[in-house]
This record gives structure tokens, sequence and C-alpha cells, in this order.
């Protein structure tokens, strides 16, 4: 009797066993499928990225160097101080530098500077920080421009390594280890504080905040922030002396 | 002292049935782009949504979690072998598809989603409520 019980317990095991090893198997099968879905569609391009194609479009042919967006030989250069955190300056990037790229920029009339002016909160810092190391590969701009369109809440902790580098990626920054390197380096963090110290030497007090310099100006003009595309590009026109 | 399959059965039903609420929470709080109430703060609820992993081939990854959840939680209302295999199973997919995403949020994504990390928790108890239910009670009557 107890031979049989025995017997019979040892064949429950043999068949938990079985069963437990084909339903493990089962299972890893299923995590791998998800896992490789998961990678796919984050290594494949940035399909949670909004704008990359307006961007794309918007800076298609002109000539980038570091954050300078222009012929290089044009007589007036705007600078824009802004926080990549900063909502309207996303407003701006969206609405009105736009038409002033249109109008000035494709002309050779000016050229537009962007510089990091870090007031938000400490996370402006890394986010200012990969923008410049992506101007170092000529993708300054198409990083800033993207950056603005995927936005998120001000100091909400969006701005993760994992956030800037799909950034990156889509700005089509081509060399993502150099990138990092840059962004991490000590030369481009002081860089981004150096910035931030002209901002506020030229008592700029809010992002976006602009300045000119061109023929009709003393130097770098502090012009604060300008309401629209229109009294930019008329600030353009005087600047050309 | 041993726990009895109907008390593994009870156990899993609730551990799957706060499952079902947690990630319905964490869906619904994602459905219009926003992001669970993280108590603890520091923003890790908003990075962990804003995440491109927080989607599976466009499927919001906590409704595949109440998926999951209602499956187990259909797997603990029934008895027999059948039951305990497929609840087995869908405890162990559900169980390593936590841990992988807990190893993104602690080092792809940077951030600590406390709701991830609660169905993460919940995910590991039914887990071995399953294996438990599995192990000991296979070939056997109840």
């Amino acid at each position: 009797m107890s031979a049989e019980r025995s017997q019979a317990e040892q064949e429950r095991r043999r068949r938990v066993v079985q069963l437990g090893s084909a339903a493990a198997f089962l299972a890893i099968v299923v995590i791998a499928v998800l896992i490789v879905i998961g990678q796919s569609q984050t290594d494949g391009g940035d399909t949670s990225l909004e704008g990359a194609d307006v961007v794309g479009q918007e800076l298609a042919g002109i000539p980038q160097d570091e954050l300078v967006l222009g012929d290089p030989g044009a007589p007036v250069t705007l600078v824009e101080f802004g926080d990549l955190q900063c909502p309207v300056c996303k407003g701006y990037a969206e609405e009105v530098i736009p038409d002033v790229i249109d109008s000035k920029v494709r002309s050779g009339a000016a050229k537009i500077e962007f510089r990091n002016f870090t007031i938000i909160s400490e996370e402006s810092v890394p986010a200012a920080a990969a923008a410049m190391a992506a101007g170092k590969q000529g993708r300054g701009w198409n990083f800033v421009e993207l950056f603005y369109r995927n936005q998120g809440i001000e100091r909400s902790g969006y701005v993760t390594d994992e956030f800037l580098t799909e950034i990156a990626r889509g700005a089509g920054v081509p060399d993502i280890a150099k990138w990092k390197a840059d962004r991490e380096s000590r030369r481009v963090l002081s860089e981004v504080s150096a910035e931030t110290a002209e901002a506020e030497q030229l008592g700029l007090g809010g992002t976006p905040s602009f300045a000119m310099e061109g023929p009709g100006t003393r130097g770098l003009e502090p012009l604060g922030t300008l309401g629209s595309a229109g009294e930019i590009e008329a600030a353009i026109e005087a600047a050309l002396g | 002292m041993s726990l009895a399959e109907g008390r593994l059965r009870a156990i899993a039903v609730f551990v799957a049935t706060l499952g079902i609420a947690v990630a319905t929470y964490i869906a619904v709080a994602e459905a219009d782009g926003g992001a669970p109430a993280c108590f603890a703060g520091g923003g890790g609820c908003e990075a962990v949504a804003e995440s491109s992993h927080s989607e599976l081939a466009g499927i919001n990854v906590a409704v595949l979690g109440i998926l999951g959840y209602l499956l187990l939680l259909g797997a603990a209302l029934l008895r027999g072998d059948g039951a305990r295999l497929v609840g087995f199973a869908l405890a162990l997919v559900g169980f390593g598809y936590s841990v992988y995403l807990t190893w993104l949020e602690l080092f792809v994504i940077d951030a600590i989603c406390q709701w991830c990390v609660a169905s993460a928790i919940l995910m590991t108890v039914l887990f071995a409520v399953n294996a438990v239910r599995m192990l000991r009670y296979v070939g056997t009557p109840r």
C-alpha cells in the first residue's frame, strides 16, 4: 500500500517537474518576445518623439556650427538666451523663430545663436550641455528644436539620460557615444555656466531673452524679450545699419 | 503547516484584484498624457510615464498589466490542474516582465515610479502563491 503511494507520489513529482518546465519555457519565450518588441521600438527610431519631421524641414539646408544657425558670414547675429525647460521658449520655437529663420536666416541677412540661460532648475544644466554636445556634431539646432517640441513639465524630472538620448537620436546626432562623452565633459559644463553668467551680466531677467550684434549696434546689445517675429525682424533690420 | 489550496486561491484572488486596481489607476492617469501621482515626490512617476518604455507596440504597459491581472484572477478562481498550470505560467510571465520593467526604471529611465514598484511587488506575491499552488497540488485532488 505504502509502496503504491510512494510510486504515485514519485509519478506526481515527475509530472510537476515536466509541466513546470514546460510552463517556465513558455513564459521565458513570452517575456523575451515582450522585451524584443520594447527594445525595437526604442532602438528603431524615436517613434514617441513629436515634430521630428517639422524640425527637419525647418532647418534643412541651413549651415550649423556649434549652436549657431545660418551663414557664418551673415552681418547680423541674433542671440537667443533660452532654457530648454522653459515653456515660453517652446512657444517661441514653434511660433516665432521659424518665421525669423525663413525671412532672415535663409536669406543670409542674419544668423541665430542659441545660448543657454539655465534659470529654471538644475535639470536645465544637463539639457543645455546635451544641446551643446549635439552642436559639436552639427546637430545643435535640431536638438534644441526637437527638445522644445517634446518638452515635459518643468522640474518634473523628465530630463533623464534616456530622454536626452532619445532627442539626440531623433535630432540625427551621428556619434552618440561622443555626444555622451562631450555632454558630461567639464569643458562643456563650464561653457554652459559661462553662457548663463553672460546672460546675467547683460542684465537679462528671463527666458527667452534676445541680444543682437551687427553693423548698426555697439557690440552685443541686449534687447530683452521681443514679442513677435515682426519685432525680431525689425530689430535685425535696425542692426543691419 | 501548509496552506490549503482554497486559501492559496483566496490569496491569489485578493492580490490579483489589488493588481487590477493599481494597473487601472496607472492606465487612467496616463490616458490623457498625464502621470500617476507620486506621493514620494521627485517626479519619478512623470518621468516613467513619459518614457517610451511606458508603451509596448502602442499599448500602454499598464493596460497589459490589467489584462495580466485579469487572467491571473481567472486562474485563481478556477479549480484543477489546468488552472494551476496556467496560473503558474501567467505569474511567471508577469513576474519576469516586472523584473525587466524595474530594471528599466533603475538603469535606463533613471527614475522610479512607486505605482510600478507596487505592481511589481504584487506580481512577486502572485508568482510565489502560484508556484506553491503548482508545486504542491499538481496531480492531487481538489
